[in-house]
């Protein structure tokens, strides 16, 4: 567990109120990663990117990716993400409302390595959320610069 | 080249070509009348020549004549002179040939009141001779041989008058024959004329009717060649708007699409949150409860209103509507997949399709003490099975939906092959329809009718979208209390052509 404690949780929603939702429900499942938020993909994909405690430069990552942006989309930040070298270890896990077919089929073609549909009831919603908590407090995340 | 230039064209081309129809028709009834003419002329020219040949005859016999009678004048001087016998005999002889000859002009000549009148005189004449020729003769059989009483025979006298006018019935038959002959030139030349001037017009009608073939040829190759380049255009057009079409469906579809996942977003939070207060409220229950036994004097009257009543009632009420705003979206969601389904015709037993859809509801059916008959013949189709279990499982769920309260309800499907389509009928005996819904109760989220059954008005809408994309349509007939019939109308082998768009899932 002390482990998972390095892993930062990046949620790129433009949806505060899912935003918020989402982490009550990481917090509910005994995640207590950091998580950030951003609301556009520019602002995200420049954390990812470049910031120093963003993955490519730092510690290790965790993506919760909506599609649904308002200046790109999440298909575009998915491409990029993994089809950059230091990123493309990084899991991603695509958190969306829509279920289209051809859409999940998409991400996965692009390396997603999750892909959640939002259910719309709330039980539900809470549920998954939070079985996604405990994916997350199992999952191994890799260590893309060896840390100290 | 505009409708209205061509259309122009089109007419006048038409006035030209009765008018060049007209002249060639004229040209022929022309030649067919120039034809009978060159036939008339021609029997009068026969007519002519008969006629001069008639004249010819008569000369002759006229000739005959006046030969004879010179040979009876011979013969008898032959015998005043030699008193032979053989000059008697030949005397009897031409005479009688004489009188034959006569007739004979008197036959021919009939047609002829001058010649009569001159064959008649003849006639006296010959019969003066004949008698001169008797009496000479005998005198002469007597002995005498006097020919001074030859001299003063009558019979010359006769005999010169009967040469004249034989002269003159020639004279007569010779102008008869200048008539004739001139009017058998002229007809013959008449005819030449006709022979020359039909010839010409049948080169000319010759060389308008080929003029006229090579244009019409000429018209119908290009006529098909335009045909031929309007129906490639028309092919290209029907293409370019079924494109148009597609396009415009493949929009609308999208458009339902995005739009219910979208709204799906905001009700993610409305119905997280109303949760989340929810969740906040029982604490907060808690908490009034422990201020009640162990403060009771802060608890407030509006305090416990608040959060035993209030709060419960108002999150009740956000949780039902947005659970069925939820509902409603999933409706809109579901018909915009429907309307993207790739559709796989194949034949049906329809039999079997509405005897699953009734197995499937007889739980139902049984509960509610209603039956379900299907007509073992029912005629099969050739169209998507899932599309149409749809289609009929819902017809048949409304049927048992509505029933009328009291009376033992009674469901019946049946079905008729009319032309090339085949048409479905569910019918009820429950609770009917308001003519005035009829139309109404197709439209997604309409209902008619008392609210006292569970829906959203999706179901009738979903089988009206069904049935369209099938190719077919729905209709209802009903009266209010007597139940209801619903007719499904489809094509008994769904075209290709309906198909949704290849390769397009949701």
């Amino acid at each position: 567990m002390s482990e998972q404690r390095h892993v930062t949780i990046v949620m790129i929603e433009d949806d505060e109120g899912h935003a918020r939702l989402i982490e009550r429900n990481i917090r509910r499942a005994g995640i207590s990663n950091e998580i950030r938020h951003f609301m556009d993909g520019a602002s995200a994909l420049h954390y990812l990117e470049n910031d120093d405690a963003g993955p490519a430069l730092n510690g290790p990552a965790l993506v919760l990716l909506d599609l649904n942006l308002p200046d790109m989309s999440g298909t575009d930040i998915l491409a990029r993400v993994k089809s950059d070298d230091r990123l493309k270890r990084t899991p991603v896990v695509v958190l969306t409302t829509t279920d289209d077919k051809v859409e999940i089929q998409r991400c996965y073609d692009l390396g997603a390595n999750v892909y959640i549909t939002k259910p719309v009831n709330y039980e539900s919603f809470a549920d998954a959320i939070r079985q996604l908590g405990l994916f997350l407090s199992v999952i191994q995340v890799p260590d893309v610069e060896a840390k100290g | 080249m505009t409708a209205a230039r061509k259309l122009l064209a089109i007419r006048s081309e038409r006035a030209f070509n009765t008018v060049v129809v007209g002249i060639v028709a004229l040209g022929f009834l022309t030649l067919v009348a120039v034809a009978a003419y060159g036939l008339s002329v021609m029997r009068e020219n026969l007519i002519f020549t008969r006629w001069v040949a008639h004249t010819y005859e008569v000369k002759g016999a006229i000739s005959d004549f006046l030969i004879n009678d010179e040979r009876t004048e011979t013969a008898r001087r032959g015998y005043l002179l030699s008193r032979d016998d053989l000059f008697s005999n030949s005397v009897a002889t031409t005479s009688t040939r004489l009188d034959r000859t006569l007739l004979t002009i008197q036959q021919l000549t009939v047609d002829n009141a001058i010649q009569q009148a001159n064959v008649a005189q003849m006639r006296t004449l010959v019969a003066q001779q004949q008698r001169a020729i008797a009496v000479s003769m005998a005198f002469a059989r007597g002995g005498h041989s006097d020919s001074s009483e030859f001299y003063h025979d009558t019979g010359v006298e006769a005999t010169r008058a009967i040469r004249r006018l034989a002269e003159q019935m020639t004279q007569e038959e010779n102008h008869k024959l200048k008539i004739r002959n001139a009017g058998q030139q002229a007809t013959f030349d008449q005819l030449i004329r006709v022979s020359v001037a039909a010839g010409g017009l049948l080169i000319l009608l010759a060389f308008g009717s080929v003029w006229v073939i090579l244009r019409y040829t000429r018209q119908l190759n290009r006529s098909q060649r335009e045909l031929a380049q309007l129906n490639e255009g028309l092919e290209e057009q029907v293409m370019t708007r079924t494109a148009d079409l597609q396009r415009a469906n493949d929009e609308i579809q999208r458009f339902a699409y995005i739009v219910s996942h979208d709204l799906r977003s905001p009700l993610v939070n409305v119905m997280g949150f109303t949760a989340e207060l929810e969740a906040a409220a029982k604490p907060l229950g808690v908490l009034l409860e422990r201020a009640e036994t162990e403060a009771p004097g802060i608890v407030t009257e509006d305090a416990r209103t608040a959060i035993r009543i209030d709060l419960p009632e108002s999150i009740g009420f956000i949780r039902t509507s947005t659970q069925k705003m939820d509902r409603l979206i999933n409706a809109i969601l579901q018909l915009s997949r429907q309307g993207r389904r790739v559709l796989t015709p194949e034949p049906l037993d329809m039999g079997g399709v509405l005897r699953g859809v009734a197995d499937n509801l007889a739980h139902r059916a049984s509960e509610l003490g209603a039956s379900i008959d299907i007509d073992p013949d029912l005629p099969g189709v050739v169209s998507d099975r899932l599309a149409l279990e749809q289609i009929f499982s819902n017809l048949v769920e409304n049927a048992l939906k509505y029933l009328k309260p009291g009376r033992p309800g009674h469901i019946e499907v049946g079905g008729a092959k009319v032309g090339g389509r085949v048409v479905y009928r569910v019918t009820d005996n429950g609770r009917g329809i308001d003519p005035k819904d009829h139309d109404r109760i197709f439209d997604l989220f309409r209902r008619a009718g008392a609210q006292d059954q569970p829906g959203e008005g999706i179901g009738l809408a979903h089988v009206r979208a069904l049935a369209y994309r099938l190719g077919g349509t729905v209709t209802c007939e009903s009266i209010l209390d007597q139940g209801a019939t619903f007719r499904v109308s489809l094509p008994a082998r769904l075209e290709p052509a309906r198909l949704g768009p290849e390769g397009f899932s949701s």
